[in-house]
């Protein structure tokens, strides 16, 4: 017998006894992730199950899970009240304007304030810290008031106008530059390369992830943006899903069953631009195991 | 000037001129506007400190700045915890991760107007489903200790998903060699968390909490849907920004509004300065 | 070096085409097209759309070369929206306005004189009042009127055996049939809002009191008849058949009402047709009464009904300012009023065109007796605005509010509301 068979014998118990304790452990993980996943699913299990009810029995006591008559009266109401073609594609138009710039904008501003040395670098970087810091409810007249100027209410570039640069994504971005090594910047400018293809060349592309991140994080902030769109735009069919939906409560009263249809119609497009989002970037790094 | 601090202040060029007008002016103005006893339709006349000395002397204020700070202590760390936990999860080698990215991902994508609605009415004391199922009578969202966290549970809910994927981003630049070597040394799962994981996404964490920090401090939306001017719990809840928006839009005294705006950064400024002092202490930048 | 400009040239580049490709979706709302112009209808009530595009529509045959569009945004928006606008320059040609808001649009200049485009004899006065300014010019063309009455569960009433309210119905009645409603049924009876309008305002207004007098610039709360008729309704939640302010606080009487939990409530004549629409299952099975009397009012006959109205207005330096009053005076015109009150939309102004408004319901099917909304207008009082009142309103809430959790008496309550009150009068 050589060494290495009688090493083999001895490690095989230790492996097992850990292979079972990693079993367990995956357990645990799939029972509280499933939890988990039962109560972010819930309130939309009963989104949808009220979107088949009849108003009234929306509103039973004591509540009632299913409904007793399955109504699909609601999405159709839901359709003909708002025009949902208009409104997904300014709602896309809105998204992937605010997430090509914001991306370009960021990357720039994030890479030079982490890795440039400039005279007032800290200074403009406080100037993001402070925009981060400002409630967003200050910025609607004002905004609203120099697109009026410009007569550029009413319009696409209006609902992508606020979401143009991110002080967020700045930031955020910038975290993710510090943590790219030095060595491998100055390696690069010793083998001749000027800032820009430093940025372009080495940096930019390891931060990727980082910038499927904060295209997420600025999709959902626009998309979720209720009061900008009903200040800027007048027009219904210029809305977006969110703010157009929010005109569906009515001033005294509200179909509930509608509501909830047109708010599920409204996600749909939001779910699947995710599942495709995420497989280009999230799924594709994991599985060549990251850096 | 060399060629660096050029191509320093051309790439930042596009995102501060944007700010400054987007969001720096209109704070200016809301600065301006603190001072004055702004009256509708764009006049007003300056009124020194009249609003601060107002506001400082408010029980309503300071109530409202309580509010504010208890819902961060509500929402942050028991958010961010739950998000670092999920993003380690999620991260890990189990199956099924798309359907469960997809499934905490949801609240992100549905909108707030739809949110609120649907958590009002599971919270409703006498016909919502939670009292049903836990057969008691629960005042969730009007009793002035309740109602606030309340509210703090559908913040959690809604951000949950969203700190998530940011933290997610930090996982995986996470270099596995770090992991095998950690395994190699007989490192248990918590050991390496606390020792390989956590260090490594700090700067990722650090921001997310940054991030959480502030949002709940500026908390508006999920109150002004879920606790109205009639509610009892008012008082006990009503966050500072929610504060503002009563005072600006309802009741219009837009001055003493921007009062409340101008106090609500200071005190951001405040929390997020500490934040970045204790930074030093806790945050790893090396790779 | 060149570089540098590179990305200030991308930059701009992506700015640029931001702008362009978006601006293509540019309506730009005033457009003078060959000779067309375009007028912007703005309103918050979607329910009330159709109506308000038929009317646009018979305007539109009378005048080619004018467009009219109507906009809907909703309530909570609105006023943000239209004071953002007007400041900027960017309101729109006729929108809707309110006896809320009038008197300070109207002070401050903003709304176009409307006196001579109105023929002030098919109008009430409490219609022209709540179009006026504080100087008593006409700011806005009257557009609907409407009165509040008692909606009551015909279901629930047969059950416990109770006969249906009716016209010589007082407060006593009303207490009486909640209780023997709840006591058979186990649901609420008469759901007592803390509301203003869909409320007390009613209460006070039947015994005698008021609210605000504004020549004396003082509040009702301390006049006898006032506080009569608050300390009974405030009283009426000490009823089991009366949820309380917590209840209501998270579920609407409305909601109550037509989940069959509840047996009546006090509703507007603005919402019946859309309830009507959004619960066909319950149609035949409830009903609409005149609002019951006081049973010893310290002044009057016991009777009121709080009645509000809305007008449409322009500002007095619209880029169409012709146009616009040419549109309002139509929209005051007969022919306009009798459109709106078949759409259903609202009661008309106009006077003797209500029969209209109560004939859309018969057309639908809807078996609800709405001529008691109109009867009500004999003896309906204005609803009672006054220009400080935004500034109170909440305060005052916040006090009643106080009174129905026990954290003050009532005599302290009305005390304090009357003070903020007073004092809030001064100061405008």
């Amino acid at each position: 017998m050589n060494t290495n068979e009688i090493s083999a014998e001895k490690t095989a118990p230790k492996l097992h006894s850990v292979k079972k304790s990693r079993n367990s452990g995956k357990i645990i993980i799939y029972i509280l992730l499933g939890l988990g996943a039962v109560l972010m699913i819930f309130p939309f299990l009963w989104m949808l199950l009220t979107s088949f009810k009849t108003n009234a029995q929306a509103m039973q006591v004591p509540p009632t899970f299913f409904p007793t008559q399955w109504n699909f009266d609601s999405y159709a109401k839901a359709l003909e009240s708002l025009p949902f073609g208009n409104l997904y594609l300014n709602t896309g138009l809105m998204i992937v304007f605010r997430v090509l710039t914001t991306a370009a904008f960021c990357s720039m501003a994030g890479f030079a304030f982490a890795k440039l040395k400039f005279k007032g670098r800290n200074l403009l970087f406080s100037l993001i810290l402070i925009q981060m810091m400002l409630p967003s409810q200050i910025f609607i007249i004002p905004q609203f008031q120099m697109l009026a100027s410009l007569g550029l209410t009413n319009t696409i570039f209006a609902l992508v106008f606020p979401g143009i640069v991110s002080a967020f994504g700045t930031f955020f971005l910038r975290q993710t530059y510090m943590g790219i090594p030095d060595e491998l910047i100055e390696a690069a400018y010793l083998d001749g390369a000027n800032t820009w293809q430093v940025f372009t060349k080495i940096c930019f592309p390891l931060t990727k992830t980082a910038l499927a991140a904060i295209s997420i994080f600025t999709a959902v902030f626009a998309y979720t943006d209720l009061m900008w769109p009903l200040i800027a735009n007048t027009d219904l069919n210029m809305m977006t899903l969110t703010s157009g939906l929010s005109t569906l409560n009515g001033q005294f009263t509200t179909n509930y069953p509608v509501l909830m249809a047109g708010s599920l119609l409204s996600m749909l497009p939001m779910v699947a631009l995710y599942l495709v989002f995420q497989k280009q970037f999230i799924e594709g790094i994991a599985a060549t195991g990251g850096k | 000037m060399n060629s660096e601090a050029k191509w320093g202040y051309g790439l930042v060029a596009p995102t501060i001129i944007g700010l400054l007008i987007l969001n720096i002016w209109p704070f200016i103005q809301t600065l301006i506007l603190s001072f004055t006893n702004a009256k509708k339709f764009g006049s007003y006349d300056f009124v020194g400190l009249t609003n601060y000395v107002r506001m400082f002397q408010s029980t309503e204020f300071w109530q409202a700045t309580w509010n504010s700070i208890y819902f961060c202590i509500l929402t942050v760390p028991v958010g961010i915890i739950l998000a670092l936990l999920l993003a380690v999860f999620l991260n890990s080698k189990i199956k099924g991760k798309v359907v469960f990215r997809a499934i905490y991902f949801l609240p992100m994508v549905v909108a707030p107007v739809a949110v609120a609605m649907v958590w009002k009415w599971m919270f409703n004391s006498n016909y919502g489903i939670i009292n049903d199922v836990l057969g008691l009578h629960i005042d969730w969202l009007t009793n002035p200790h309740l109602a606030i966290v309340s509210c703090a549970v559908v913040s959690i809910w809604s951000s949950v998903g969203y700190d998530a994927v940011l933290l997610l981003s930090g996982l995986q630049n996470v270099p596995k060699t770090l992991y095998e070597a950690a395994d190699l040394d007989g490192a248990t799962k918590i050991q390496q968390f606390f020792h390989v994981t956590l260090p490594m996404v700090s700067p990722t964490l650090f921001m997310v909490i940054i991030m959480r920090l502030m949002s709940s401090l500026k908390v508006y939306d999920i109150m002004y849907m879920m606790i109205s001017e009639s509610n009892p719990a008012l008082l006990d809840t009503q966050s500072l920004m929610y504060l503002f928006y009563r005072e600006s839009f309802v009741i219009g005294s837009k001055g003493y509004g921007s009062a409340i705006v101008v106090w609500t950064v200071v005190l951001i400024g405040i929390v997020t300065a500490l934040q970045f002092w204790g930074q030093k202490k806790w945050v790893n930048y090396d790779v | 070096m060149k570089r540098l400009w590179k990305t200030i040239i991308v930059s701009a580049l992506v700015l640029l085409t931001v702008f362009a490709v978006s601006g293509c979706g540019t309506t730009d709302e005033n457009a003078d097209t060959g000779g067309t112009t375009t007028l912007t209808f703005r309103i918050w009530d979607t329910a009330q759309k159709d109506g308000m595009e038929k009317i646009a529509q018979a305007y539109m045959e009378k005048n080619p070369n004018i467009k009219i569009e109507v906009q809907v945004t909703s309530w909570d928006e609105y006023w943000t929206k239209l004071e953002a606008g007007v400041t900027s320059g960017t309101a729109p040609d006729i929108f809707w306005m309110h006896p809320n808001e009038i008197l300070e649009y109207a002070d401050a200049g903003i709304l176009a004189d409307c006196s001579s485009i109105v023929d002030e004899s098919h109008y009430s006065d409490n219609s022209i009042n709540l179009a006026s300014g504080s100087d008593g010019t006409l700011y806005g063309v009257p557009k609907d009127k409407d009165t509040v009455g008692l909606v009551y569960n015909k279901e629930l009433f047969d059950a416990a055996g109770v006969s249906y309210p009716n016209a010589d119905w007082t407060w006593d009645d009303l207490t009486a049939a909640s209780e023997k409603i709840y006591d058979t049924t186990g649901k609420y009876g008469f759901m007592a809002y803390a509301d203003e309008q869909l409320g007390y305002w009613n209460f006070v207004y039947q015994a005698g009191g008021y609210i605000v007098d504004t020549e004396a610039q003082k509040a009702g709360f301390e006049d006898e008849a006032t506080k009569e008729a608050l300390e009974f309704y405030i009283n009426l939640q000490k009823n089991d058949w009366c949820p309380d302010q917590n209840y209501f606080a998270q579920t609407s009487p409305g909601d109550t009402f037509f989940s069959g939990n509840g047996a009546m409530f006090l509703e507007g004549d603005w919402n019946i047709l859309s309830e009507c629409e959004n619960n066909p299952e319950m149609n035949g099975k409830w009903d609409v009464a005149v609002l019951p009397k006081c049973p010893n009012p310290v002044r009057g006959d016991g009777r009121a009904s709080v009645s509000n109205g809305l007008c449409n207005a322009t500002t007095a330096d619209g880029k169409h300012k012709e146009e616009a009053m040419d549109f309002l005076e139509f929209l005051g015109s007969e022919e306009a009023q009798r459109i709106q009150g078949e759409s259903g939309a609202a009661i008309p102004a106009y006077i003797g065109l209500e029969q209209t408004w109560v004939d859309v319901f018969k057309e639908k099917n809807y078996d609800i007796d709405v001529e008691n909304f109109i009867e009500m207008f004999d003896y309906a009082v204005t609803s009672p605005i006054d220009k400080s009142r935004p500034s109170w309103k909440t305060a005052v809430n916040a006090q009643l509010l106080k009174i129905y959790s026990g954290s003050q008496t009532y005599e302290e309550g009305l005390q304090n509301m009357q003070d903020l009150v007073d004092q809030a009068m001064v100061g405008y």
